[in-house]
């Protein structure tokens, strides 16, 4: 019995393997598993190669997990496209097609030996039950659900719902090749069992969706009433959700013509007294760099969702990475501080949506929220949430009394000030990118300058001491130490239950808010750390350098990172801490590590 | 469709919208004048200043929102138009008003013109076009004639300006007019006659650089060549008419409306409220948006569907 599957398929453009991997994790997600799923193409838009992953579990999932524990491969040619993405290893059981000609002992798979290999006559049993090869990805399904112990009528449900505009009589062809591959698989058991066990914990329904969903719905649930935006992958699907929706409620939505016009839009919005947002990639980010300079000395509430991608430049834009935070954090000219957000899974990208827009209001400031392609385009099941637990901030108004002379900049202690917006009497102001004075005149004045920009910084500095955006795991006390954020804190996550599982103490701080750095939670986790490891997924370690810029990390703390596509995998960090741990035998547990 | 600018029946004189700023203008700019035309429409319309958004972008003439009483927004060079564009789809009641210079919008920022035009908001553009950057002190700007010597072009222009009001027209602006502050009432008249259009309205006014300018383009040579639309028999409802007169800019210098589409079409806004009223009854309520993500049993909502 299993308490955790991970399965990878891999086929042709036209196959139908996402669709396949939908099936499956919509049926999974009823029966109160959890799970979570991504995709990956080929660069064509049809016709190439594709795959996907789904991982099933028995308790709450946070990564899409590692090595696979079953491989479907509808052609080889295919499936050995995506490398590393669909990794094979010495437990894997290989399902294939058998028209390939490709004997079990001679898998095209370099120096591993699976543990398993099946032939099936996928397409064949396609043929005979649906008169058609096109239900391969459902006769795969039947295999599936007949080797893992998954409830076959939920799956053939879903897809009788989604074939059901094609008419009944494709529903009863696909249900007979999904019971076909159902029959096959009983007919020739599995060497290694991989039925999975029941699920634990929560029974009831779950949510299934991705980031990009998630973090619409939670600029709607914020009060979100206006977005901005320009296409741009993998952060386009922020803006579809938000077409369908945003009308509902009172908003509106403007597809630009550039990325530029999408954030100047929303920042317009914003001078209009409406919560705004603008969801883009690293291109879109590069352009939308000085509207969002012009939030921060206007004053305004501004939501910036960059959805990372391998970059520079075009860089690989359906992969993940994250690389984008020195620019998320100092593009802008001048002295400027933004707050930097970044959710590490599909459920906590509703919260981190939420707090985003709060800031904004708040602080009249941008706030960039960095996403990932891994975390915005898989699918996950989520627990619900009680959205009641939330409380939402509006930015703070003039009174009656102090519009009667009202300064839109006034000075004041917390540097905070009241922001009126057209339409309200007395209120009237010049918003500028130009230096100004309390009242909003434009000014040349080398102390009004200084003065200004003090009151901006000082504003955001309740956020320099921010306890609630980190997450702390683990032994408290822990000598070996951990820092991730965004999709790669959902794989350290994982790592401590398996450091744990072999004794490893072991603990993980994950930062939310990216920036400005709370100097006193790192300093507080680092205390008793005497080997750490900072995990991101860029070649230069960006969260690791900010750290060394801004406090005092110890030389035991080192970048564990590299160049996106490819997430981590939890055994490789679990083996990096075993290494520190003889390490840390070996030289006395008090020697903190030279310097680099 | 009515306009949203309509007059509210408040007693507003031209000097409820001057500000206390002192404008840093040359001495003998044209963007005085404009100034002067823009309080003298908006006390036309009766508008309150709080109701009035007026943005723009960089330059000499993007320093006029802050001269008015109203909202104004001194954004950064060339997003005039993005920024005013939000300020409407978010808030259509508002008054909304987008100013700038020839670099300004029809250089950095021209990218932006053809979706505004065709976007088509209730939105006055006033563009202070006095083909030259005169605030970062005397370069070609894209309205420069050919062969003109600047600071970086000493030995001459080496491009063709480009001709604003040719490609505003054929972009489709149901609005289309200039003027000129050698004409005070002319250019006041259209800039109250384009805050009435209810659509985009383009307003193009020869605004002379004194500076950097040549004899030819000040208000004294503008006076004698100018030619009013009005007094030349012109239909302004055949936009082929009005692209004829156009392909004169830069030579004439012919004022008024050149093209008014007698239908306005349908405005982005209006088209907004109407998706607003027609999907609220499809909303669940704000705190219930992740029901959108429930999973829940196909059977449920497939009875009656193909199993019959």
């Amino acid at each position: 019995m299993s308490k955790d599957l991970v399965i990878g398929m891999a086929g042709s453009g036209g196959d139908g393997i996402i669709s396949a991997g939908e099936s499956l994790i919509a049926a999974v997600a009823l029966e109160g598993y959890h799970a979570i799923m991504t995709k990956s193409f080929g660069s064509q838009i049809r016709g190439g190669e594709s795959s996907c992953r789904v991982r099933i579990s028995t308790r709450p999932v946070l990564n899409p997990g590692g090595t696979l524990d079953a491989a479907v491969a509808l052609n080889w040619d295919d499936f050995l496209k995506f490398g590393a993405e669909l990794p094979v290893g010495g437990n894997t059981v290989v399902i294939y097609e058998a028209k390939s000609g490709v004997a079990p002992d001679k898998l095209p798979l370099v120096g591993v030996a699976p543990a398993e290999a099946i032939a099936v006559p996928i397409a064949e049993l396609a043929k005979q039950t649906a008169g058609t090869d096109r239900a391969k990805n459902t006769v795969v399904l039947g295999l599936l659900a007949g080797w893992f112990g998954i409830n076959g009528d939920a799956i053939v449900a879903g897809i009788r719902k989604r074939l059901a505009k094609k008419g009944v009589k494709v529903g009863d062809a696909a249900e007979r090749s999904f019971k076909a591959g159902m029959t096959w698989a009983a007919e020739h058991p599995l060497a290694h069992e991989l039925r999975l066990d029941p699920p634990e914990g929560q029974r009831g329904p779950k949510l299934l969706t991705d980031g990009n969903d998630m973090c619409a719905a939670a600029a709607i649930f914020a009060g979100c009433q206006f977005f901005g935006g320009y296409p741009i992958t993998p952060s386009s699907e922020i803006m579809q959700f938000m077409s369908r929706e945003i009308w509902k409620y009172g908003g509106a939505l403007l597809q630009a013509e550039d990325e530029i016009a999408g954030v100047g839009a929303a920042l317009g919005a914003s001078f209009a007294g409406k919560k705004a947002m603008t969801a883009t990639s690293g291109p879109g980010m590069s352009l939308k760099t000085e509207i969002i300079g012009l939030a921060t000395i206007a004053e305004l509430p501004l939501v910036i969702v960059n959805v990372q991608r391998g970059g520079p430049s075009t860089g690989m834009p359906t992969k993940s990475e994250q690389a984008d935070l020195f620019q998320a954090a100092f593009s802008a000219h001048g002295d400027v501080v933004r707050p930097v957000l970044a959710p590490t899974t599909v459920a906590d990208t509703f919260r981190i949506t939420v707090d985003a827009f709060n800031i904004a209001e708040r602080y009249q400031t941008p706030v960039i929220v960095l996403s990932d392609q891994e975390i915005a385009q898989r699918k996950e099941t989520v627990d619900p949430i009680d959205t009641s637990k939330f409380r939402l901030e509006e930015r703070r108004r003039p009174t009656a009394a102090e519009v009667e002379d009202y300064k839109r900049f006034r000075n004041t202690d917390s540097g905070i000030s009241p922001v009126s917006h057209p339409g309200m009497p007395g209120g009237n102001y010049l918003g500028s990118g130009i230096e100004h004075n309390e009242h909003g005149d434009p000014t040349a004045s080398g102390v009004m300058h200084a003065r200004m920009n003090d009151k901006r910084f000082r504003k955001l500095e309740p956020l320099r001491h921010e306890r609630n955006l980190f997450l702390v795991e683990g032994d408290p006390g822990a000598q070996l130490g951990l820092v991730s954020w965004g999709s790669s804190a959902g794989v350290c996550r994982e790592v401590l239950v398996h450091a744990q599982a072999e004794g490893l103490r072991v603990k993980l701080l994950v930062p939310y808010l990216l920036y400005p750095v709370v100097e006193e939670t790192y300093r507080e986790f680092f205390a008793s750390v005497r080997a750490g490891l900072v995990v991101e997924q860029s070649h230069q370690g960006q969260l690791y350098r900010i750290l060394r810029m801004m406090i005092d990390v110890p030389a035991c703390v080192q970048p564990f990172c590299r160049s996106g596509a490819n997430p981590f995998r939890p055994r490789e960090i679990v083996a990096r801490l075993r290494e520190l741990t003889l390490a840390m035998q070996r030289h006395g547990s008090n020697t903190r590590q030279p310097q680099e | 469709m009515t306009t949203t600018t309509a007059n509210t029946g408040h007693a507003c004189a031209p000097g409820d919208y001057k500000s206390d700023l002192k404008p840093i203008w040359c001495p003998g700019c044209g963007d005085f004048g404009v100034l002067q035309c823009v309080y003298r429409a908006l006390a036309a319309i009766g508008r309150e200043a709080h109701e009035i958004a007026f943005v723009s972008g960089i330059g000499c003439s993007s320093r006029i929102p802050g001269y008015t009483t109203a909202y104004g927004f001194n954004s950064v060079h060339g997003r005039a138009l993005p920024i005013a564009q939000g300020i409407k789809a978010a808030n259509p009641d508002l008054l909304v008003l987008a100013a700038g210079g020839d670099g300004d919008g029809f250089s950095i920022g021209g990218g932006h013109l053809p979706h505004a035009v065709r976007r088509n908001m209730d939105i006055t553009y006033i563009v202070m076009d006095n083909q030259i950057y005169g605030l970062t002190k005397g370069q070609l700007s894209p309205t420069s004639r050919h062969g003109r010597k600047t600071v970086t072009s000493p030995y001459g222009n080496l491009e063709e300006p480009v001709n604003p009001l040719m490609y505003v027209l054929a972009y489709g602006a149901p609005f289309v007019a200039q003027g000129t502050p050698a004409d005070m009432p002319g250019l006041t008249a259209v800039i109250e006659e384009g805050i009435r259009y209810p659509g985009f309205a383009f307003v193009n006014v020869q605004s002379p650089c004194v500076t950097y300018g040549s004899e030819d383009q000040m208000i004294k040579a503008q006076k004698e060549i100018l030619q009013p639309l009005s007094k030349m028999g012109h239909d302004a409802a055949n936009r082929i008419a009005a692209m004829d007169l156009a392909q004169h800019y830069g030579k004439d210098l012919y004022t008024g409306v050149f093209y008014r589409n007698p239908v306005p079409p349908a405005t982005y806004e209006a088209l907004v409220r109407g998706l607003q009223a027609s999907k609220q009854a499809g909303a669940l309520p704000r705190e219930r948006i992740l029901d959108l993500f429930l999973q829940r049993e196909p059977q449920d909502e497939e009875d009656g569907g193909s199993e019959t």
